[in-house]
């Protein structure tokens, strides 16, 4: 068997593969972005939570109007951000921001499954947890890719001080930056998140957005390379993991995340070895 | 610089909850003028400059600050997160935020000021290293280089000696004195007395509220009695 047949032909021969491709290739393209901003600002479970944060509004929208990408995002949306906004309020109220982000996180996953099996089936319920990366049609394709540009033009045009905020938030408050960049980028991850809805589902769509940017993150780059290095890593992820889930026969979303875990792993333990060589090579890492 | 650089306190008060962190603190800091801020830990030190720098809610009373749009501060040296990837000359340079603001990046002219301000504390071989991989004493250095870049009329620094090394501590109080000479307020908490009494012309002892304040060497003594 060629490399062209093993790697190439399952895409080339099947719309469905072609399909969750293109998500997975546009959704790379966001979640490296935003996922190296999360692990920078040190929101990585900020973003577990809003993944799931989704979930209660999306479930409305299902109950609503059926298994529709439209209404499952924009009550994602809707439930998302409140829950962001919420978020803001608790860590200005001082309360245990972790343990309270945490309680949210119970929450809204389980009022999310128990309003999908009020009405829906067992396979709605995985459907909304696990996502149907290979069910992907024309229409939510274009939402993926629509939402997936305006996130990255919007970091672009942001980055300086989405980026600042991260390491000193007290100097850009002194120097006059007062503008709210925090809700600003928790708006942004929402928007990601539930643009990632429909392939990985609540429980794993802050995977192909946390994985490659930590794995990216042990290669000791700046952040914008390693905002690049992310997207990589996340297409790549993608492309194993579609290829996995095809040959093998498993879900593709978990096999995506698995492979993107992988990476993370393989990151680390490089960014190990070349610590410890370091000092013999001269050279920092 | 000289007529708006003065910083005016009227009954300033801060609570923190029940606690009372500073209460009626009145005086002024003189345009020009170098002080130390002195007292017990909990006197409510560092809260007086976070209510000077604007980032506290006052419980009472006023801080009037004509300059407060050329106020820079350097609160206690933790907030900076150091595993950002981040160079020295690019953390320097974040002192003319001002001037290129979110979307522009630093100019050639400020990315030389940010150059210059880095060899005057001696941080001239480490400008390309990351913050992650310099000293405590280096990184100080490097916050006291980006407070030069951003010219400021009011200097607010909130324990800059705490936990410095030996080799960096002369080379901040260089740049606290080139401060004082060109005519900028600069107004520090210290715990360090022999220090306040070599090189700071005025004294503030806080326990709560003002115990005194003016000239050292009258201030001073009561910080022991």
């Amino acid at each position: 068997m060629s490399l062209h047949t093993l790697i190439i032909e399952p895409f080339a021969t099947l719309a469905f593969m072609r399909a969750a491709l293109v998500a997975c290739l546009a959704l790379a393209l966001m979640n490296g972005a935003v996922g190296t901003l999360l692990v920078l600002r040190r929101m990585s479970l900020d973003g577990e939570v809003l993944s799931h944060a989704v979930m209660p509004g999306a479930a409305v929208g299902f109950l609503y109007a059926g298994p529709s990408p439209l209404w499952l995002s924009l009550g994602g949306l809707a439930s998302g951000l409140a829950v962001a906004a919420l978020g803001g309020l608790i860590t200005r109220g001082g309360a245990r921001r972790d343990a309270a982000l945490v309680a949210f996180y119970l929450v809204a996953l389980s009022l999310g499954v128990l309003l999908v099996a009020w009405r829906g089936s067992n396979v709605d319920v995985m459907r909304v947890l696990f996502g149907t990366v290979l069910a992907i049609d024309r229409r939510a394709l274009l939402e993926i890719a629509a939402v997936s540009s305006i996130i990255v033009l919007v970091i672009a045009a942001f980055y300086r001080p989405l980026a600042i905020g991260a390491i000193d938030p007290g100097f850009l408050r002194a120097v006059g930056a007062r503008a709210p960049y925090g809700a600003l980028f928790s708006t942004l991850v929402v928007l990601a998140l539930v643009a990632s809805f429909q392939a990985f589902g609540t429980l794993l769509a802050v995977g192909p957005m946390l994985l490659p940017a930590a794995a990216a993150r042990c290669w000791g780059l700046g952040a914008a390379m390693s905002m690049a290095l992310a997207t990589g890593f996340a297409f790549a992820a993608s492309v194993a993991g579609l290829l996995l889930s095809y040959y093998v026969n498993l879900p593709s979303g978990p096999a995506i995340v698995l492979a993107a875990g992988l990476l993370f792993g393989i990151s680390l333990a490089a960014a190990n070895v070349l610590r410890r060589l370091a000092p013999i090579i001269g050279r920092n890492v | 610089m000289q007529a708006d650089g003065r910083v005016i306190l009227n009954n300033v008060t801060v609570r923190y909850g029940r606690r009372i962190a500073l209460e009626a603190v009145s005086g002024e800091f003189p345009a020009g003028s170098l002080t130390a801020v002195v007292g017990a830990n909990g006197a409510g030190k560092s809260t007086l400059l976070a209510a000077i720098a604007g980032v506290v809610r006052l419980a009472g009373g006023t801080v009037n600050c004509a300059a407060r749009q050329r106020l820079a501060y350097l609160p206690q040296l933790a907030a900076i997160d150091c595993d950002y990837p981040l160079t020295v000359a690019e953390l320097i340079a974040l002192g003319g935020w001002r001037e290129f603001g979110a979307f522009r990046s630093p100019g050639a002219a400020l990315r030389a000021r940010a150059a210059a301000a880095a060899e005057t504390v001696g941080l001239a071989g480490r400008l390309g290293r990351p913050i992650g991989e310099i000293s405590v004493g280096e990184l100080q250095r490097a916050l006291f280089a980006r407070l030069a870049v951003q010219d400021a009329a009011v200097i607010l620094l909130d324990e800059p000696f705490a936990a410095i090394d030996a080799q960096t501590l002369p080379v901040l109080l260089d740049q606290v004195t080139r401060w004082h000479r060109e005519g900028r307020t600069v107004i520090a908490v210290v715990h360090d007395l022999d220090l306040v009494q070599d090189r700071f012309p005025l004294t503030l002892v806080l326990a709560q509220r003002c115990i005194a304040w003016g000239a050292t060497e009258t201030a001073l003594p009561a910080m022991a009695a």
